[in-house]
């Protein structure tokens, strides 16, 4: 199965993200860099990456014509969405221990949802 | 290679078919494709793929075969064999800790004790219609977000265990003390099937130490149920109560799980911890030949494994046997912060104060409890003990 997994921060960042210093902004992305290969070399990885700030987004509304463009983010939150890996595993106790070694690395709360199967 | 696919996949079948695959997918290919530039690297990768291959066609097979069972009705229980092992990972299952607690309990009550969705939306004062709503959405997730139908990993054994005794234990307290007005006060459907269910547990896991604990906890508790409500419906303490009408049998079970326990050597958890104490309770003959310093002593162990202020006011109750209601008081005072909105804290607080003399401060703490008590048969003791006070 495919898993999302969701790592959230802060709306404000700081120059060191949502880190308290240089030096742990620079060890969590170690750690999360060898949790990455961890992951390849185990065969779980399908995508990873770190989103910019939510205030760069944008929305589109194409049900309409012409299309409707607003400054972003979609929801307003006090927390938003600030990078996510897309995994492969067994089941979700393999997710589970997989996201928990994630939040470890990145030192961030992980949301693990499932995709939709799919369909045979 | 196989040795490296069965390491990651943990299943030696599966290493040695898919890399036999790997190899026969070469021949093919090779002569006509070519030799990739990195031979041992693309059989590993087409090995890998393979192997994940055959784990999504079985493991579509366990999900089919998991979701028959979620979807069955209720059989009677079949003797102790083979589906057992089954309904042990169904016990693991339904306590999953990705559900929600209160899920957990209810469809634990449905699938493993076989209750019916209105036998379990009155036990916990819900509409039937939200109670199978809830029921259906937990069997949702298990399905949608691939709770596995398997005993855990051995790593994760320990605490998954814990999570099936903290629902049954949850299960259990609901019955012996309800938690609302609304229903009897004890209720022995669900003390009994929570016993069953802690019973087939350690019918399978009889070597782990806190499900022993657990059941002798249980049995211990259990076995004074009968005394513990009066003719008039009305809560009686244990310094009360007719020990005559303790159950026996279930007293002489419990011992002997608790001797079992002490018998091991190991350290002992915390429900080997109160079964101790239950122990020690239901060994004497009454209130006063009951052994204060050795409960107190267990107390301390237990404050030890569990620092919670609940554990904490149960202690002070032990050391005022002790070492007078002025020294417990002093100790119950110190939990105001953390218990002010807990009924029993308030319910000790009146039991001291009024052994102390203090009357007015006595009612005071009374009127608290009996505010906060939802128990009906608990409500009545404590408005009873208030009046008598002079």
């Amino acid at each position: 199965m495919q898993y999302l997994m969701s790592v959230f921060g802060p709306a404000e960042m700081s120059e060191f993200g949502s880190y308290p210093d240089r030096e742990s902004m620079v060890q969590a992305l170690a750690d999360t860099g060898a949790f990455n290969e961890k992951l390849q070399a185990e065969g779980h990885w399908v995508y990873a990456n770190g989103l910019a700030s939510a205030t760069s987004s944008t929305v589109v509304d194409g049900r309409v014509d012409p299309p409707v463009v607003t400054d972003g983010p979609y929801l307003e939150s006090k927390e938003y969405l600030g990078g996510f890996w897309i995994i492969e595993a067994t089941d979700l106790d393999q997710a589970l221990d997989l996201a928990a070694q994630g939040s470890k690395a990145c030192r961030g709360k992980v949301e693990v949802r499932p995709f939709q199967p799919l369909s045979e | 290679m196989v040795a490296s696919l069965a390491k990651r996949f943990g299943d030696l079948d599966i290493a040695e078919e898919a890399t036999a695959e790997a190899f026969a997918t070469a021949v093919e290919r090779w002569p006509a494709d070519g030799i990739p530039p990195n031979p041992g690297g693309w059989l590993t990768t087409t090995a890998t793929r393979k192997a994940i291959d055959r784990i999504r066609r079985e493991k579509k097979r366990d999900d089919k075969y998991r979701e028959a069972l979620l979807v069955m009705d209720h059989e009677p229980l079949e003797p102790l064999g083979a589906i057992d092992d089954e309904r042990l990972r169904l016990l693991f299952t339904c306590c999953h800790p990705a559900l929600a607690l209160d899920s957990r309990v209810a469809l634990t009550l449905r699938m493993v004790g076989g209750l019916t969705v209105p036998e379990i939306a009155r036990a916990f004062l819900v509409q039937e219609g939200a109670m199978a709503r809830r029921i259906t959405r937990a069997k949702d997730k298990i399905r949608d977000a691939g709770i596995p139908f398997r005993m855990p990993s051995a790593g994760d054994l320990p605490v998954r265990v814990d999570g099936v005794l903290n629902v049954l234990f949850l299960v259990f307290n609901e019955g012996y003390l309800a938690t609302g007005p609304d229903t009897d006060p004890v209720r022995a459907e669900l003390t009994a099937e929570a016993i069953r269910l802690t019973r087939l547990i350690r019918s399978l896991l009889p070597r782990d130490g806190e499900v022993t604990g657990m059941l002798a906890l249980m049995l211990l508790t259990e076995a004074r149920r009968a005394a513990r409500l009066s003719s008039s419906g009305e809560l009686v303490t244990l310094d009360d109560q007719d020990r005559g009408a303790w159950d026996a049998a279930l007293i002489r079970e419990g011992h002997e799980l608790v001797r079992e326990r002490l018998n091991s050597g190991e350290p002992a958890g915390r429900y080997q911890v109160l079964a101790a104490i239950n122990a020690v309770h239901t060994s004497a003959r009454d209130i006063r030949d009951t052994d204060w310093s050795q409960v107190v002593a267990l107390y301390d162990q237990l404050v030890a494994l569990d620092p919670s202020p609940i554990v904490a006011l149960n202690r002070a109750v032990a050391v005022a046997e002790l070492d007078g209601p002025e020294v417990a008081l002093a100790a119950v005072d110190r939990l105001e912060a953390a218990l002010d909105g807990y009924h029993a804290y308030h319910a000790t607080r009146a039991d001291l104060l009024r052994r102390l003399g203090r009357s007015a401060e006595s009612r005071a703490a009374y009127d608290r409890a009996i505010d906060l008590a939802g128990n009906t048969a608990e409500a009545a003791y404590l408005t009873r003990r208030r009046d008598q006070l002079g």
